[in-house]
């Protein structure tokens, strides 16, 4: 079994990203989000020191200063008027705007990369297979095909080769003419061999009934402590922000950015909703240094 | 108990004109190993099929095939589903899954078990299985023979009483089929699982086997154990069967003094013990024949030169400085195991890769330049799956479009000739996908060499044929060879590489181990040799690789 976050229960790690991912656009405070982009960017860090990060970042940073920067010169509502451009005034609400969608966006974005990490393959069909069962299954289907018909097609393309029928040479329309053909044995042997996968599925009973799934994974004790406590927080960051904490008003006149007590404690439940991989990790981390 | 027992069973397929079952009774037993085998075409896929209800082909049939006692068509599907369980040939093919997991649950979910249930067959089986390590790698990364035991796995979870398999093993080399096999021996006699096994490959099958039925067009020929099967089929001289028969099984039978039914060797062991019976005569005449010397000082048609090859940058190396010489004229072979790389070899000399190091060599060119004329004047490539060969639909069309590709005349006399060459004449006009693989195969040989090829590759030729398609495969090899052709073949298949080669290469962990004449490469191995050559290696005669130097190399009997 795999160690740290990655050990949960998909359904703890679905739910943690179900939670992140409305919070990202719940709260409109810029030292909220700013905080909760933060970790995930920890996050991310720790699933694979952020290798799958790091191919983002700079899509991530364009993005980002697109918003902020599009956003003022774009809407012009707003209060407190920063300067003029061609006449329209850029207002410092819009560009706070700005700075909040932005901040919402690259925590989504950047959530999505760690959950492709986390909730991948198997974890990511058992959770969809309750869903939606059918697309699951074929999905599986789908994927096992790709390696087969890649291996035939190199198959073919070897064959074909000796026999001067080929994709890489001669002029475009023997070549076109070379992939029609080599495409057409592709798929009347793939056809002849699914035959036998019917078969296979046949022989093992599929479409007989009703068909239960099989769970690899087991709710454990402490799969059930931690969905409570995200639960949990979840429900008071909700709240909070029912009542208004969390979020600064932007529109017609910026607010102010102080917090306020019950400002605070939503500040620290998010904080500990969004660092529950973190947390999982770093205890993980400790226990191994001190039992060395 | 009988637990199949057919009765006067009659198949015939839509649009057929002769029948491809007819008047079949036979009754098999519980807990039986049952082998059935007979040329291609001969109806004993047909008749595995009929006996699962889910995959009975589509034909008319009378006569009536029952189940412990009752119908199957009064079973209901799901105990049939569960009782019955079965296993195809192709290893690939079967797993619908992308995860071995949910590979091997996958029977057990459609039939609605319950998690609890699944888990503790799931536990308990893999651990027989000894699968524990790949639970989580993907199907497309486990070897043909992981693949096959995989099959086997998944079929088993769903306890069946009976297991049908359609030559399970004829895409895999000698070391998985023999592991196969093994797995099938031990269900049989510690879990008391029924088999019906359809195989070509029977060498080691019939010391297993307790019941073999052998069929011909649709009948049953013999039926018996082990033993009276061989018999029969030698009291009769039937030439046509006794391809099947066991190579020391026919030493015996050909050799000895006294035939005995219950005498009769059929593994190894037995057969070392006749043996040791047998006067000596081992150690008369120097056991070496001069070797005449081979060093052809002719120039190589094909030269590959410190060859290393990857697929990717990140795994490992599949060849690893392998070097090698073919001289015009000759029958060159290449053996190993699935995975050693064989394959790949061929497809580097063929230039369809381009090493990472080295080059290959064909009259002074790198073969992975080569292109267009050049290339189809002078190589001819079998595959492993002749069905990757065909554009056209008929094997008529096909060869016209050969000629006119490499601009050559129309020449219907040619096409006739060719044909004649490998006896397919009545295969003309049908498409290449509806005949046998063995006519297939022989279907795109002769495409292929309507252009007179200087040099064929071809790449696991065996595989899946009958003993009978493989004898005349490999007479037409040695027709072609006599002509002056250069072959170059890389097979798993001992007995055929001992049998046909002149020069072997034993490939291994992706170079050339070892090479030379089958005599000096297999003789004194343990798995890569002929059983003939593990029963007379160090015994009262002279060691032999094949069952005809063996007869040839018998001493004449002296009669007292």
């Amino acid at each position: 079994m795999e160690n740290g976050f990655r050990g949960y229960h998909p359904f703890v790690q679905f739910f943690y990203y179900i939670c992140v991912g409305t919070l990202a656009f719940y709260f409109k405070h810029p030292i909220f989000l700013a905080t909760a982009c933060l970790l995930v960017v920890f996050v991310n860090l720790t699933h694979d020191y952020g290798k799958a990060l790091r191919q983002w970042i700079p899509g991530l940073l364009v993005m980002s200063v697109f918003i902020i920067v599009l956003n003022p010169f774009l809407v012009s509502r707003g209060t407190n008027i920063l300067f003029y451009f061609r006449g329209k005034q850029v207002t410092l609400e819009a560009t706070m705007y700005g700075i909040v969608m932005a901040l919402s966006i690259a925590i989504i974005l950047i959530m999505f990369i760690s959950f492709n990490l986390i909730l991948n393959g198997n974890r990511f069909l058992y959770i969809f297979s309750r869903i939606l069962p059918r697309t699951a299954f074929l999905m599986m289907l789908s994927i096992r095909f790709v390696p087969l018909l890649r291996r035939r097609l190199s198959e073919i393309n070897a064959v074909q080769r000796i026999r001067g029928v080929s994709v890489t040479e001669g002029s475009i329309r023997a070549r076109a003419k070379a992939g029609m053909l080599t495409t057409q044995i592709l798929l009347t042997w793939s056809l002849e061999e699914a035959i036998q996968t019917a078969d296979s599925m046949k022989a093992r009973g599929y479409g007989i009934g009703k068909k239960t799934a099989y769970i690899p994974f087991r709710m454990e004790k402490r799969d059930w402590s931690w969905l409570l406590a995200l639960a949990l927080l979840f429900l008071i960051c909700l709240a909070g922000g029912f009542l208004g904490y969390g979020k600064i008003i932007i529109y017609p006149e910026l607010g102010t950015l102080q917090f306020y007590l019950l400002d605070w404690v939503l500040y620290g439940c998010m904080i500990i909703l969004y660092s529950f991989p973190l947390i999982v990790e770093g205890r993980e981390q400790l226990k191994w240094i001190s039992l060395k | 108990m009988d637990i199949f027992k057919i009765d006067d069973l009659s198949f015939r397929y839509p649009d057929a004109e002769e029948e491809a079952l007819s008047h079949l009774a036979i009754q098999l037993k519980e807990g039986e190993f049952t082998v059935v085998c007979g040329p291609s075409g001969c109806g004993k896929s047909t008749l595995l099929r009929l006996l699962k209800k889910d995959l009975a082909p589509v034909g008319s049939c009378t006569g009536e095939i029952s189940y412990a006692g009752k119908p199957i068509m009064d079973w209901d599907d799901r105990t049939m589903i569960e009782d019955i369980g079965f296993v195809f040939q192709d290893p690939e093919n079967q797993i619908i899954m992308d995860d071995v997991m949910q590979e091997i649950v996958f029977g057990m979910e459609n039939l609605g078990y319950s998690n609890m249930e699944m888990r503790k067959r799931v536990a308990e089986l893999v651990h027989f299985f000894g699968m524990e390590e790949l639970l989580h790698a993907k199907p497309s990364e486990l070897s043909g023979g992981q693949k096959q035991l995989l099959n086997l796995l998944s079929v088993l979870l769903l306890k069946p009483k009976v297991l049908l398999l359609d030559e399970p093993t004829s895409q895999l080399d000698p070391v998985a089929a023999k592991d196969l096999i093994v797995m099938l021996d031990r269900l049989n006699k510690e879990m008391g699982i029924t088999i019906i096994l359809v195989e070509h490959r029977l060498e080691e099958l019939f010391a297993i086997a307790e019941h073999v039925i052998m069929m011909d067009k649709g009948k049953v020929v013999y039926e018996g154990t082990s033993r009276e099967v061989i018999y029969d089929i030698f009291q009769k001289n039937d030439q046509a069967f006794m391809q099947y028969v066991p190579s020391i099984s026919q030493l015996y039978i050909q050799r000895t003094d006294t035939l005995e039914k219950s005498a009769i060797p059929l593994t190894v062991k037995e057969c070392k013990q006749w043996l040791a019976a047998q006067p000596n005569h081992a150690s008369t005449e120097a056991n070496q024949a001069p070797i005449e010397s081979t060093s052809n000082k002719e120039k190589p048609i094909l030269s590959v030169q410190n060859v290393y090859f990857q697929y990717t940058k990140t795994t490992p190396f599949v060849l690893k400085n392998i070097s090698l010489q073919v001289t015009k004229g000759e029958f060159f072979t290449i053996i190993g195991g699935n995975g050693s790389g064989k394959s790949t070899l061929l497809k580097a000399c063929i230039g369809n890769l381009k090493p990472q190091r080295g080059r290959a060599y064909m009259g002074g060119k790198d073969t992975y330049k080569l292109k267009g004329k050049e290339l189809y004047h002078k190589i001819a490539y079998l595959p492993q799956n002749p069905r990757t060969y065909f554009i056209q639909d008929t094997v008529e069309k096909e060869m016209q479009e050969v000629l006119k590709r490499q601009q050559l005349p129309d020449d219907t006399a040619r096409m006739t000739e060719v044909l004649d060459i490998f006896g397919i004449q009545h295969i003309r006009n049908r498409h290449p996908y509806d005949c046998s693989g063995g006519e297939m195969q022989k279907a795109a040989l002769a495409c292929m060499l309507l252009g007179n090829p200087e040099i064929l590759f071809i790449d696991e030729p065996t595989k899946g044929l009958d003993p009978m398609s493989k004898q005349n495969f490999a007479q037409i090899l040695h027709q072609l060879h006599e002509a002056g052709l250069t072959i170059i073949m890389v097979t798993h298949d001992i007995e055929f590489a001992a049998k046909h080669a002149e020069r072997c290469a034993m490939m291994f962990d992706g170079t050339i181990t070892t090479e030379g004449t089958p005599d000096e490469l297999l003789k004194g191995n343990y798995f890569y040799t002929t059983s003939i050559n593990r029963a007379t290696r160090a015994s009262h005669v002279r060691e032999s690789l094949t069952l005809e130097e063996a007869l040839s190399e018998w001493p004449n009997p002296v009669h007292i």
